[in-house]
């Protein structure tokens, strides 16, 4: 086989006799690892601004959060690359595509409800782009559901974590058993290699 | 297989199956559309959103537009224009996002018939 020739990849066959769109498939997933690498940044500058006595009790939930959206990268990069798709060569296109919206740190920073709504709503546009990733693929592409759904979980429990902290909703929080332990996309799921 | 880049027009349901205020989306090989009824009116578009694609069926009316349930950007349905780009300030003091990231396309429209009691969409 001479460089550059690439075989029938019986894995992608099989998806699109499945009937999975996988050309729109690669865009969303691209544009959900967007959405992570960029929340990862954003809660970077979150977490530092979650100062004071408040702030304390808060910055380490964020950081578990910020760790995990990198650990989706992480996660679901690799499956875009078995799928024939690739990130984009420059950075700054890889943000202007990514699926939700950039989590600046508001101008009010030091009320940190302020910070805690920039919080949720990143979390709650992340369940709506892995949601369509699960919808597309459930029942057709169990690898990529599987890594989605898994991204999903831990989504959803960040969602349940900012809105306990925002409305006193319980949330079945207990901190994790070190930051960033991603229980459903971690080491446990073999998807990372934390 | 039938192949979606030609002329030929796809019966998807009956005509009374798409009552008024209501769509539904149908999968003609691999391309998701979205149909229904709005004001009177057949529409059929291309399911995914033009700003960052997600599925429109997840949407719901305003007046001729569809709104995107991911980030609120709002289509019309039978001009295929934007008609409304939601602002990421839902406070006063959240900044504003870049315009690269909030630009959009329009959608892509369909041609949708009836015919002896059965809707038919053209992909061309």
């Amino acid at each position: 086989m001479t460089k550059g020739e690439v075989p029938n990849i019986v894995a992608l066959e099989v998806l699109k006799k499945n009937g999975v769109n996988v050309e729109k498939l690669k865009e969303l997933i691209t544009k959900g690892v967007g959405a992570e690498f960029t929340t990862y940044y954003y809660y970077t500058i979150l977490r530092m601004h979650c100062t004071g006595l408040e702030g304390e009790g808060i910055k380490e939930i964020v950081e578990d959060a910020r760790i995990e959206d990198r650990n989706h990268f992480e996660a679901m990069v690799p499956r875009l690359y078995e799928l024939g798709g690739s990130l984009p060569r420059d950075i700054r296109k890889f943000a202007d595509q990514a699926g939700c919206p950039d989590a600046y740190l508001p101008d009010n920073w030091e009320d940190i409800n302020s910070i805690l709504k920039v919080l949720l709503e990143a979390e709650q546009c992340a369940i709506r782009s892995w949601g369509e990733v699960c919808d597309m693929t459930t029942g057709k592409d169990p690898r990529t559901y599987d890594i989605a759904q898994r991204i999903m979980q831990e989504e959803v429990e960040h969602e349940a974590w900012f809105i306990e902290l925002l409305s006193k909703r319980p949330s079945g929080h207990f901190r994790r058993k070190f930051a960033g332990q991603s229980p459903h996309t971690g080491s446990q799921g073999g998807l990372i290699h934390l | 297989m039938t192949n979606p880049n030609d002329m030929e027009r796809y019966p998807i349901c009956k005509s009374n199956e798409l009552v008024e205020d209501t769509m539904r989306k149908v999968t003609i090989d691999t391309v998701d559309i979205l149909v229904g009824r709005r004001n009177g009116k057949l529409f059929a578009c291309n399911n995914s959103c033009p700003h960052k694609g997600a599925s429109l069926s997840k949407g719901h009316f305003n007046e001729d537009s569809i709104v995107c349930h991911m980030h609120g950007y709002e289509y019309n349905l039978f001009t295929g224009k934007l008609e409304k780009m939601r602002s990421w300030k839902k406070e006063d003091t959240w900044v504003e996002q870049d315009p690269e990231w909030r630009k959009s396309g329009d959608l892509i429209l369909y041609s949708i018939s009836e015919e002896n009691g059965t809707v038919y969409v053209s992909l061309k």
